[in-house]
């Protein structure tokens, strides 16, 4: 094989006319011209412009105006942003309703997508039956899961208290979507049963991409299988266990879907979050002002993109793994 | 150059034919969009087809075009089409939403409209600022629908006027939960006002109108003892087992079956309105057609000053959007639907009260005796027009949602706790 640059293989042709030959970098970006570039990415480019940019400004803008009547926009400043932090109990008992809802399902949804790996890692039995169960939540709808469990949950024909009576439980029964003691866990529930499948089909990826000789050579020094976990195996998931968490974190500092469906953000607020406030406000007032909501919506964007920052520059890892 | 001028000739021949060949518009070619709720209930949508066939024929070139919605889907649509410009030329709207009429989306009325054909106490609800904005078209009172055959069963006398007592329907409720059946079917698992009908109409009735409206408008504390009399008695009835258990999370359509078909439950309050969904074919969800119904008023309040008061909602109405380019087909399509006759079809199909003019109804099939007893359960009444969410907004509005309508009923509060609460929402402060 000639160690000749691409560009001496290329075959004869007419002069000024270059045609590339097998094996030459045909795909090599810096060679095409602007235009095709364009074309290529323009559509997408595009998409995101309209789509996501346009829309994050436009509410950026909205968060410092009062729409009027007529379409009238009346600058504002910062009397939005204000009223919320300083005259709105709903927003605050919504904050902290997403915050428990977050913290406590993140960190169920990780570690128990890992459990599951684990399990399948390891080959239970029916593992490939499991594999399959686990996951099937993942494709279903936000609409479908919270009919589920909104059945699930009834009072009278509810599944879970109907296995309670029949178990002579009954005095364990409750109204877990009615009452403000139990309906945000019951919420989590559902969104914890929804994602864990999917934690865990990232987690068994990330377990068979483990270097099976380090693995082989803990087992020659007799580590046993919790050792293998805690000091091996764990560490050694830390990027897959980092990027999980702030993923989970982000999708449920921003549910909305599920409480709708299940609660609308009841009982008494109990299961109001941030974004059930903010499409309230919106669309459920008297109002076509979108100036307040908007305020929720930037106050909310910027939270979130903190603890990300947050989260990553805590959890991110100061040491390279040799192995 | 022969054979280029051919070809000119070739292409120049076939496109002379096919214009020829394609539909010509013509100039009076129009067509009205309508937004419409009540997609579920199908003798509504009947009504409001034939209306649109009847500006089809009487307007060769114009169509009608209704696009069904569910009713909050719709309102969410409306709030993002209008300022971008768009939405339809006529909307389905209710009295409540006034936002649209303080915006600027919706065309005064006035001079486009034959408001002969319309109640005067139905147009009224829709004029702000010296203007009319919307033409109603369903009127419905709050009535108690209850199982006669349930309560003949239980040994219990409906009064003469049909309405009990506090005592006696305190009495009521305990013994027919004794009995393990529910008393009153009930859910606010997808609605903002049900769970507040028992407690809105005893307020309404210890209150009387004025009063009852202060109290709405924020004018009058929820601790004023008068009310906390009512809210206390209503509390009795909650700790009596009033409600389901479900209560929080049954949703309205839910609540009708719950009611006539499974489990089954004593009472239903609810707008009159229910026959929209309880008489159609029961593998729709409807009543069966042997099921003994029958209409009681809500109960007296002691010391009350008025238990002849009942609320009276306008419902279902049509508004034209402001920037139509077809104000007047728009007019003819609001018109069609508010001749004396359509108001007759109204009642004689959907068996709901209407604010279309009728003059003398002679009722026939299977439901004449309902819509019978229902004019004989209006006779001697006054009548406070709109419902608490149709008078209240914003954060009172959302306050009364989450306590009268669901946390109180719920039995989630004290009588302290949910007045102040509402208080604390809607009490203007001087």
């Amino acid at each position: 094989m000639s160690e000749a640059s691409p560009r001496a293989e290329e075959s004869a042709a007419p002069s000024g006319l270059r045609v590339p030959s097998f094996g030459a970098s045909v795909a090599d970006a810096r060679r095409a011209p602007p235009s095709v570039i364009l074309a290529l990415v323009g559509p997408a480019l595009f998409m995101y412009l309209a789509f996501t940019l346009y829309p994050v400004l436009r509410t950026f803008w909205n968060s410092v105006h009062t729409i009027k009547p007529h379409g009238v926009e009346e600058w504002v400043g910062l009397k939005n942003f204000a009223e919320l932090l300083t005259q709105d109990p709903v927003f605050w008992i919504a904050v902290e309703n997403t915050v428990i809802f977050t913290i406590v399902a993140t960190v169920f949804d990780v570690l128990g997508g890992l459990l599951l790996a684990l399990c399948l890692f390891v080959k239970v039995p029916l593992a490939r039956f499991l594999r399959v169960v686990w996951f099937t939540p993942v494709l279903m709808s936000y609409v479908v899961v919270g009919v589920i469990w909104v059945w699930i949950f009834d009072f009278d024909w509810g599944t879970l208290n109907t296995l309670l009576r029949w178990l002579g439980l009954e005095s364990l029964t409750q109204s877990w979507l009615g009452d403000p003691r139990w309906a945000l866990w019951a919420v989590m529930t559902a969104h914890i049963w929804k994602w864990l499948g999917f934690n865990m089909i990232i987690f068994l990826a990330a377990l068979y991409a483990l270097p099976a000789e380090v693995l082989g050579a803990a087992e020659l020094d007799n580590c046993g299988w919790l050792a293998k976990l805690v000091y091996i195996i764990i560490p050694m998931l830390r990027p897959t266990i980092v990027n999980l968490l702030v993923l989970s974190f982000i999708g449920k500092m921003m549910v909305f879907d599920l409480i709708w469906i299940m609660t609308g953000g009841g009982p008494l607020w109990s299961t109001e979050t941030v974004s059930t406030y903010v499409y309230k406000r919106a669309f459920d007032w008297n109002t076509f002002d979108l100036g307040y909501p908007s305020a929720i919506a930037v106050v909310w964007c910027v939270i979130i993109l903190l603890f990300v920052v947050l989260m990553n520059r805590l959890l991110r890892q100061r040491d390279r793994l040799e192995f | 150059m022969t054979n280029c001028r051919a070809r000119v000739l070739t292409v120049a021949l076939v496109l002379g034919i096919g214009a020829a060949l394609a539909p010509t518009a013509r100039a009076e070619d129009v067509t009205l969009q309508v937004w419409s709720h009540e997609a579920d209930e199908p003798a509504k949508v009947a009504f409001r087809e034939m209306a649109a066939r009847a500006v089809e024929k009487a307007h060769p070139g114009v169509h009608v075009k209704i696009t069904w919605y569910e009713k909050n889907p719709m309102y969410a649509a409306l709030k993002t089409a209008l300022p971008a410009g768009q939405g339809p030329d006529v909307f389905y709207l209710e009295p409540d939403q006034t936002d649209y009429i303080t915006s600027g989306y919706l065309l005064p009325l006035d001079d486009l409209v034959k408001w002969d054909n319309i109640y005067d106490w139905a147009r009224a609800v829709w004029i702000h600022d010296g203007k009319t904005w919307g033409v109603p078209q369903e009127a419905y009172t709050n009535e108690i629908y209850y199982n006669k055959d349930e309560l003949k069963k239980l040994g219990v006398m409906l009064p003469a006027n049909a309405q009990f007592g506090e005592a006696d329907f305190l009495a009521l409720i305990k013994k027919v939960r004794a009995e393990g059946i529910t008393p009153v079917s009930q859910g606010v698992g997808d609605r903002p006002y049900p769970g507040a009908y028992i407690v809105g109409e005893s307020l309404l009735h210890k209150l009387g109108l004025e009063d009852y409206g202060k109290l709405l408008k924020g004018q009058l504390s929820y601790k004023d003892p008068r009310v906390i009399a009512v809210l206390t008695w209503v509390k009795e009835l909650v700790d009596a087992g009033a409600y389901p258990k479900n209560f929080m999370t049954l949703k309205l359509g839910e609540s009708h079956y719950y009611f006539y078909q499974k489990p089954g439950a004593l009472m239903f309050p609810v707008g009159s309105w229910f026959t929209g969904r309880a008489f159609v074919p029961v593998d729709k969800g409807g009543m069966p057609e042997n099921f003994p119904l029958g209409l009681m008023l809500f109960p007296a309040i002691d010391n009350a000053a008025c238990n002849e008061c009942k609320t009276l909602g306008v419902g279902a109405s049509f508004v034209v959007n402001a920037a139509t380019k077809h104000k007047d087909i728009a007019a003819e399509f609001l018109n069609a639907m508010s001749t004396p006759e359509m108001g007759k079809r109204w009642i004689e199909t959907i068996y709901l009260q209407t604010a279309i003019k009728t003059g003398d109804v002679q009722f026939t099939g299977p439901y004449a005796a309902y819509f019978t007893e229902l004019l004989e359960r209006q006779k001697g009444e006054k009548y406070f027009i709109g419902m608490p969410v149709d008078n209240l907004e914003g954060r009172c509005k959302d306050a009364f949602a989450q306590v009268m309508n669901a946390g109180f009923p719920g039995g989630l509060l004290t009588v302290d706790k949910a007045a102040a609460m509402m208080d604390e929402a809607c009490l203007k402060k001087n």
